[in-house]
C-alpha cells in the first residue's frame, strides 16, 4: 500500500489553547483508519485539518505528495460525512446526492445514473424524490455517505458518523461501512470516541489524548499490548496491580502483588524497562474464576467475590485477592452448567503471565 | 367558541350545561383572546366594510346599501393613479430596504462574535429611541433645499445649485421609509440566518463549492423565509403610511393613504374613504398572498 496522507509536525493553537501537539501520521491508500480519543482530545480538529476547514499553526499536511497548505476544502481530494450529516433541508435526496456534481462534465442522464447508483450502494434505492427533511437518522447518514462517495474522493472523512444512531442501528451501520469501504476501496478516516467501534471497524487506530497521539497500531496490538496506562484504560477494561521488576534481560522478572513471582517476555514490557517499582495490567477476560473441579493451567490464587454484575451472556465479577489493593474485575462467559457465584463466595482465580502487560 | 364546536358532537350541541372539565377549561382559555380579537380586529374591520357600502349625504350618512363608492373609485382616474403610485413606492421601498438589510443581517450573523450580537441588534434599534415624526423631520433637515446634503455639496463645489430632486417628491418618501423600516427587515433575515446549521456551509464547500457559490446554493435559499417575512413586514405597513408622504412627498408624492385621510378628515366623506381603504387592503392582501405562496416551498422544507 502506498502512503496517501502524511502529517508532519502538525501543531494547532486556538489562542493559548494547544489543540494539536506535534502530530506525525502516515495513512496508507485504501486503509480504514480511526482517530480514537475522549472528547476534547483534538481528534475532530485533526480531521478538520485534513479536510481543510482548519489551517495548521505549524507543520505540513500532504495528500498524494501534494502540500495542502493553501488548498481550500473545495479543492481537496477529500469528502466528509459530518456528525450532524449536514443534509441540505431545501433539497430532495437526489438533489443532495447530486450536489457536488455541478461542475462535473457528465450529462444530465449520466448524473441521474450516478445518483441512482450511489443511492443503491447505500441501500436507498428509489428514495431520490423524497424530501431530505422527511428522512430518519439512519437514512440521513446514508444520504451523506452517498453524497460524498459519488465524487469518488481519495479520502472519506467520517466525523463521529454513528454517534447519533441507536445501538442496533449503530451496529448495523458499522458492518455496512466496513462492507462499503471494501467495495469502493477508498481510504476512510473515522473519528470516534467509541473504542469498540474503532476496534470493530479499523485497520489501524491512532489513540489521541490532549492533542497528542498516545499510540498508533492495529486493533489487536492496541488491545493486547497497550503501550501506556492511559491507552489501556481507554480501550476496554484493564486491571492494574502494583509490581516490582526484579530482573531485566531476555525476559523480565516480575514480583506482582498478590500473584507472586513470574517471568514475561521482553515484548510485554516497555522498551528500556529498568528494575524497580512498576505496574502490570491484565484484561478481565484473561483472568478466570475456577469453578469446582477446574484447575489452572498456569497459576492460581485464592479470592473472595466482592461484586457480581450479570449481563446475560457474561457475568462480571469483582474479586478480592490477598495483598492486591484494588478488587480485580473478571469477565466470565455464562456457559451451560456454569453457576453464577454469590457475593462473598470463596473461590480461586486463574491467571496467565502471557496476558500481562508491564507499564 | 371554535373549540366547543369542534369537540362537541351534534347530539351534545343542545345541552351546553353538560360540558366536561376539559371543555370548560378550553372555553376559559380561548374566551379572553377571542373577545380581544373580536373587539380589536374583526369589529373595526367590519365597521369599515359596512361604511364602504354606505354613502355620505351632506352631514348625515345614508345607510342604504350601494356600491356607488366603488364605482366612483373605478371611474375616477385619480384613485387608480394614487393606488398605483402607492404600490410602486412601497415596492421600491421594500426592494431597497430588503437589499440593504440582507448584508447587514448577514454580517451580524456570520461575522460578529456571538457575544457581541445582541449589542449590534441593540444598536440597530437606536433610531427608534426617538419618535417617527422627529425622524421624518430630521430627513427634511438632511434632504432640504438648504439641508445638510445640499450645503455640504455646495461647500465642496460638487454642485453649483441645490439639488431639488431629493425633497418634496417620491424620492424623498422612498429614502425616509427605507430608513424607517430597515430594522424590521434586518431582524427577520437575521433570525433565519442564525438558524442555518453552519455545517451545511462546510458541507457545501467540502462538496466542491466556493464560498460565493455556497452562498447562492445554500445560504440564500435557506434564508428565503426570512427575506419573504421581511418583504411582508416592510411592504404592508408602507402602503398605509401617510405621515411620510404628507411631510416629504410634496404635491407629486402623495399616496393612497393621504387620500383616505383626506376623505375622512377634510372632505368628511367617510364612506368613500372606507371604500378606498378596502380597495387598498385587497391589493395588499393579493400581493401578500402571492409572497406567502412563494414562501411555501421553503417553509415546507423547514418543518
Amino acid at each position: 500500500m502506498t502512503d496517501l496522507i502524511k502529517l508532519r509536525g502538525v501543531q494547532k493553537y486556538y489562542g493559548d489553547y494547544h489543540a494539536l501537539r506535534d502530530i506525525n501520521l502516515t495513512i496508507r491508500a485504501g486503509e480504514f483508519f480511526s482517530l480514537l480519543g475522549p472528547s476534547g482530545c483534538g481528534k475532530t480538529t485533526l480531521l478538520r485539518v485534513i479536510a481543510g476547514f482548519e489551517g495548521v499553526s505549524n507543520g505540513s499536511v500532504m495528500i498524494s505528495d501534494k502540500d495542502m497548505k493553501d488548498v481550500p476544502p473545495n479543492q481537496r481530494p477529500t469528502n466528509m460525512v459530518f456528525q450532524s450529516y449536514a443534509i441540505f433541508p431545501h433539497l430532495t435526496v437526489a438533489e443532495n446526492v447530486a450536489f457536488g456534481l455541478r461542475k462535473s462534465k457528465m450529462s444530465k442522464a449520466e448524473k441521474a445514473d450516478a445518483v441512482a447508483e450511489a443511492l443503491k450502494m447505500v441501500g436507498l434505492d428509489g428514495y431520490g424524490k423524497r424530501a431530505a427533511h422527511a428522512l430518519s437518522g439512519g437514512q440521513r447518514q446514508r444520504v451523506a455517505l452517498a453524497r460524498a462517495l459519488i465524487l469518488k474522493p481519495k479520502v472519506l472523512l467520517l466525523d463521529e458518523p454513528l454517534s447519533a444512531l441507536d445501538k442496533k442501528m449503530r451496529e448495523h451501520m458499522q458492518v455496512e461501512l466496513i462492507r462499503l469501504q471494501r467495495a469502493v476501496g477508498i481510504t476512510f478516516i473515522l473519528v470516534t470516541h467509541d473504542q469498540e467501534e474503532a476496534l470493530v471497524m479499523s485497520d489501524r487506530i491512532a489513540v489521541m489524548f490532549a492533542g497528542e497521539i498516545g499510540q498508533m497500531d492495529d486493533p489487536e496490538t492496541l488491545y493486547r499490548r497497550p503501550k501506556s496506562r492511559r491507552v489501556a484504560e481507554f480501550i476496554g477494561k484493564m486491571n492494574f496491580l502494583p509490581a516490582t521488576v526484579t530482573s531485566v534481560g531476555e525476559s523480565i522478572g516480575l514480583d506482582i502483588a498478590g500473584f507472586g513471582q513470574t517471568d514475561v517476555p521482553q515484548d510485554q514490557a516497555p522498551e528500556g524497562a529498568k528494575p524497580g517499582e512498576a505496574a502490570i495490567g491484565i484484561r478481565p477476560e484473561t483472568l478466570a474464576i475456577l469453578f469446582e473441579g477446574e484447575t489452572a493451567s498456569r497459576h492460581e490464587a485464592p479470592a473472595t467475590v466482592d461484586e457480581v454484575v450479570y449481563y446475560g451472556d457474561m457475568t462480571y465479577y469483582d474479586v478480592r485477592v490477598k495483598d492486591v489493593p484494588e478488587p480485580l474485575t473478571i469477565a466470565m462467559k455464562n456457559l451451560i452448567g456454569r453457576p453464577v457465584l454469590e457475593v462473598g463466595a470463596q473461590t480461586r482465580i486463574a491467571w496467565d503471565e502471557r496476558a500481562i502487560v508491564v507499564f | 367558541m371554535i373549540f366547543v364546536r369542534k369537540s362537541l358532537s351534534i347530539a351534545d350541541m343542545g345541552k351546553l350545561s353538560n360540558l366536561t372539565g376539559d371543555q370548560i377549561r378550553g372555553i376559559k382559555l380561548l374566551g379572553l383572546p377571542f373577545t380581544y380579537a373580536l373587539l380589536l380586529l374583526a369589529l373595526p374591520l367590519g365597521a369599515i366594510v359596512l361604511f364602504s357600502f354606505w354613502t355620505q349625504d351632506f352631514m348625515t350618512v345614508d345607510t342604504t346599501f350601494t356600491t356607488r363608492n366603488y364605482q366612483e373609485i373605478w371611474n375616477s382616474p385619480i384613485y387608480g393613479l394614487l393606488l398605483r403610485r402607492s404600490l410602486m413606492v412601497s415596492g421600491i421601498v421594500t426592494l431597497v430596504t430588503v437589499l440593504l438589510a440582507y448584508p447587514v443581517a448577514y454580517f451580524i450573523s456570520f461575522h460578529v462574535k456571538p457575544s457581541k450580537k445582541s449589542l449590534w441588534l441593540f444598536l440597530i434599534t437606536i433610531p427608534f429611541w426617538t419618535s417617527y415624526l422627529i425622524r421624518v423631520f430630521l430627513w427634511k433637515v438632511i434632504l432640504g433645499y438648504n439641508g445638510v446634503i445640499n450645503s455640504g455639496l455646495l461647500e465642496l463645489g460638487v454642485i453649483t445649485e441645490p439639488l431639488t430632486f431629493i425633497l418634496y417628491n417620491v424620492n424623498a418618501v422612498i429614502i425616509t421609509l427605507a430608513h424607517a423600516f430597515a430594522p424590521f427587515a434586518i431582524l427577520p433575515i437575521f433570525v433565519v440566518l442564525e438558524k442555518i446549521d453552519r455545517s451545511l456551509l462546510e458541507a457545501s464547500q467540502d462538496l466542491g463549492e466556493s464560498k460565493f457559490s455556497t452562498f447562492l446554493r445554500v445560504t440564500l435559499p435557506l434564508s428565503m423565509p426570512g427575506v419573504v417575512g421581511a418583504v411582508l413586514i416592510v411592504f404592508i405597513p408602507t402602503i398605509g403610511d401617510y405621515v411620510t408622504p404628507e411631510l416629504m412627498g410634496g404635491a407629486g408624492g402623495k399616496l393612497i393613504a393621504n387620500m383616505i385621510q383626506t376623505q375622512f378628515l377634510q372632505l368628511n366623506n367617510a364612506p368613500l374613504g372606507a371604500a378606498l381603504a378596502i380597495v387598498a387592503m385587497v391589493c395588499v392582501t393579493a400581493i401578500s398572498l402571492f409572497f406567502v405562496f412563494l414562501n411555501r416551498k421553503y417553509l415546507a422544507s423547514r418543518s
